[in-house]
């Protein structure tokens, strides 16, 4: 309802979408009969005539943009030390804020702009996180429309003077007239500015963005490294003109493009903090949760009936997974069984324990809740070099099997012949249920740039969902995490090569058809996991755009339209109940 | 103090003296009969009161009465896991007060109507979902203090809490 954004606006409380609907101000006039004075705002103490209204909200709208956009600036202290003093007049008190910042002056080319800050080369190949060093050159506001990668470009382009002390700038309350006051606060800013400022319509950037990404990858695809550099630096400067999580998706990319043209792979192994990076990740967004809840229904249900359990879990990591799953076994109307767990890990580069550590605290929590419970754990640099007869597992009479694995699959595929391996030692242990949860995109196509596109598409929607889960503050510890988190594997898909390249996602299909020639039945996952899962995403608080659909007995969890994570779960064809 | 009135109509103040005084915290059985019919809300509100009242309202067979007294068919078996993760009160403020009004929120959007978030029946689902998140909620707990139980929920819980406000 128009009112109710009117107070948001107020409360400085907004979200993309507000924003962009904010910019019909026609549609004010239209429903509010003209008596002069805003009716609501004069409640509050500002009085804005009707007529104003829509000028009024597209300067806080702009005004919005500025604050939201350059935090790491700091600016968001126009928020709390703005002192006002005049509340008759908004409209002027907004413009000079507005003028102080940025002041506008007629368009001019974008393209000559581009071409000057591309030939400086002043930036640094791989520190794009750093804003500050295009920053410096220029200030752009952008409206913080939802990324899209079919965006239709529109809105203007047009040039302004920058105020090159924009970080100090306690706000001042221009007393009296209604109307703005340009000249005063644009002599100020005339007299400082160095270079001239680029404000671009951010729907128009991103998809010159977007190309100019594409345009790298195909330059790398063809060995063309001088253009792939150009481009690449000029991505850097498009990206700082964008906002939230398109900026950072385009971050990502450019700085992993930049390694694949200089060689300069990642030296840490993969394997440092991705434990805590998991964590994160896992708190700020309900992809993995989803996935464990999956699993372990279709575990649960597999179970029925068994007084011996053992699971066999090749993505150990903290064990979150399993504290639900045992929970839901001591409450089973039959009593919970003897329940094993054996975790596999990868060997921690300090040497540390951290599989017995998780095993400990599984532990704790078993004989807490009354279930007897044992914890075996393996510490294996790759799932091929396990062996079934490694793991103990007794014969199924005894104890019923189940092999879990969360986003691991897919590194076998980037070793010709681990994954048969790995399947052939599976069966070896005659599970009663196999599940795995995997990311649903092709990233491990055979050319380079089509690897390139799909990742740009999913990562993007990945951080987009990130970005609107409205749980945690923008650039909060969390959200930054789980950022790096998916952005070492933005830069293993599109850096690494051979087997260093592990990110090797597959499609819920190919992997269908994969596990069907190993000698694999799908099992659906029931409605009770269906359910399960809907409910879970209603908790979040940006639950409206999680979707969780069903695809032929697989549950898939997806961002509006486009899934992103699949769960599937498989048992040994011929059927052995 | 008898006071007769000149038109020989007798005083409260005399019918006071007659009749003892009932005072709810001399009957701490019909205070728990009564508080074992009020919602989460009004039930926190009493632990305010006073000292006396505090230790009533914290017992936790109250919160387990307010947790599933509307759920259908009531759960066996529950509480000594329960009890064992933190207890019903705990169980209500970390898991069940969150679920029980995000998913009612969302059950008046789609429904149309008003609904009565106390006298709604819970699906099973519900129940063992709260159930689940609370033993995520122990075990990250005991991941991250190392066995030191706090009140406040654990991380990954956050979510659950973040829209509620009292």
């Amino acid at each position: 309802m128009v009112t109710k954004r009117d107070r948001e606006r107020e409360k400085g409380d907004s979200s993309a979408s507000m924003a962009a609907k904010a910019a019909k101000g026609k549609v004010w006039e239209e429903e509010r009969p003209d008596t002069g004075m805003d009716e609501l705002l004069a409640v509050l103490g500002y009085k804005v005539r009707t007529s104003d209204m829509p000028d009024v909200a597209q300067k806080l709208e702009q005004l919005e943009m500025a604050m939201g956009t350059t935090m790491e600036d700091g600016i968001t202290h126009l928020g709390s030390d703005t002192v006002h003093y005049n509340p008759s007049d908004l409209s002027g008190w907004v413009q000079s804020m507005l003028s102080e910042l940025n002041t506008a002056s007629p368009s001019s080319n974008f393209d000559a702009i581009s071409n000057q800050t591309a030939g400086s080369s002043s930036t640094t190949m791989i520190d794009f996180s750093n804003g500050k060093q295009l920053g410096d050159q220029c200030k752009i506001y952008n409206d913080d429309s939802e990324y899209d990668l079919r965006a239709i470009p529109g809105g203007a382009i047009y040039r302004s003077d920058k105020e090159s002390d924009r970080g100090s700038g306690i706000k001042r309350m221009k007393s009296s007239s209604l109307e703005p006051e340009f000249d005063d606060s644009l002599t100020v800013a005339a007299a400082e500015s160095a270079r001239p400022v680029v404000l671009v319509d951010s729907q128009e950037a991103g998809v010159r963005l977007v190309h100019t990404l594409m345009a790298c990858a195909e330059a790398v695809q063809q060995e063309n490294l001088k253009l792939a550099d150009a481009l690449v630096k000029h991505v850097g400067f498009l990206a700082v003109s964008q906002a939230g999580a398109m900026r950072k998706v385009a971050t990502y990319f450019a700085e992993a493009l930049a390694r694949r043209i200089y060689k300069i792979y990642p030296q840490d192994s993969l394997e440092t903090y991705s434990d805590i990076l998991q964590m994160h990740f896992y708190e700020t967004c309900p992809y993995l949760k989803f996935a464990h809840f999956t699993a372990n229904q279709a575990i649960l249900e597999a179970f029925a009936g068994a007084n011996r359990v053992h699971v066999i879990d090749f993505s150990l990591k903290q064990g979150m997974q399993w504290p639900a799953l045992m929970q839901a076994l001591a409450l089973r109307p039959e009593g919970p069984p003897a329940f094993w767990l054996t975790g596999i890990g990868p060997p921690q580069p300090d040497n540390t324990d951290a599989l017995q550590q998780v095993g400990w605290k599984l532990a704790q929590l078993a004989e807490t809740i009354g279930v007897e419970f044992v914890f075996r754990g393996f510490v294996a640099n790759s799932l091929a070099d396990l062996d079934a007869s490694m793991l103990e597992i007794r014969p199924s009479e005894v104890e019923a099997v189940a092999v879990n694995s969360v986003f691991e699959l897919h590194r076998l595929l980037a070793r010709p012949g681990a994954m048969e391996k790995v399947l052939a030692s599976i069966k070896a242990m005659k599970p009663k249920i196999v599940t795995f949860v995997e990311q649903e995109a092709n990233h491990n196509g055979a050319h380079f740039l089509e690897r390139f596109n799909e990742a740009l598409h999913y990562y993007s929607t990945m951080f987009d969902s990130l970005e609107s889960s409205g749980l945690t503050q923008p650039n909060g510890q969390d959200l930054v995490m789980s950022e790096v988190y998916l952005g070492r594997q933005i830069c293993n898909v599109v850096a690494c090569e051979g087997t260093d390249r592990v990110e090797r996602h597959e499609t819920l299909t190919q992997w269908r058809t994969r596990m069907d020639s190993a000698g694999f039945d799908p099992v659906h996952l029931g409605s009770n996991a269906f359910k399960q899962a809907s409910m879970l995403l209603a908790l979040f608080a940006g639950g409206d755009g999680y979707r969780v659909v069903e695809n032929d007995g697989c549950l898939m969890l997806g961002w509006h339209t486009c899934p992103l994570i699949a769960t599937s779960a498989w048992q040994l064809a011929g059927g052995d109940s | 103090m008898v006071n007769l009135l000149q038109n020989g109509d007798v005083c409260m103040e005399e019918l006071k003296e007659e009749t003892p005084m009932f005072c709810i915290n001399d009957n701490e059985d019909v205070l728990v009969e009564i508080l074992r019919r009020l919602d989460g809300r009004s039930l926190g509100s009493a632990a305010c009161v006073c000292k006396m009242w505090c230790g009533i309202a914290r017992n936790d067979a109250l919160w387990e009465h307010l947790c599933f007294r509307h759920v259908s068919p009531p759960p066996s078996g529950v509480r000594p896991v329960v009890m064992a993760l933190g207890g019903y009160r705990r169980l209500y403020m970390v898991c069940v007060r969150p679920v029980l009004s995000r998913l009612g929120r969302m059950r008046v959007r789609v429904g149309g109507g008003e609904s009565d978030l106390v006298s709604r029946v819970w699906t099973r689902q519900e129940v063992e979902l709260s159930l689940s998140l609370f033993c995520v909620d122990y075990y990250e707990r005991l991941l991250g203090g190392g066995g030191k139980l706090g009140d406040a929920p654990a991380s990954s819980l956050i979510f659950l809490c973040k829209t509620v406000n009292v």
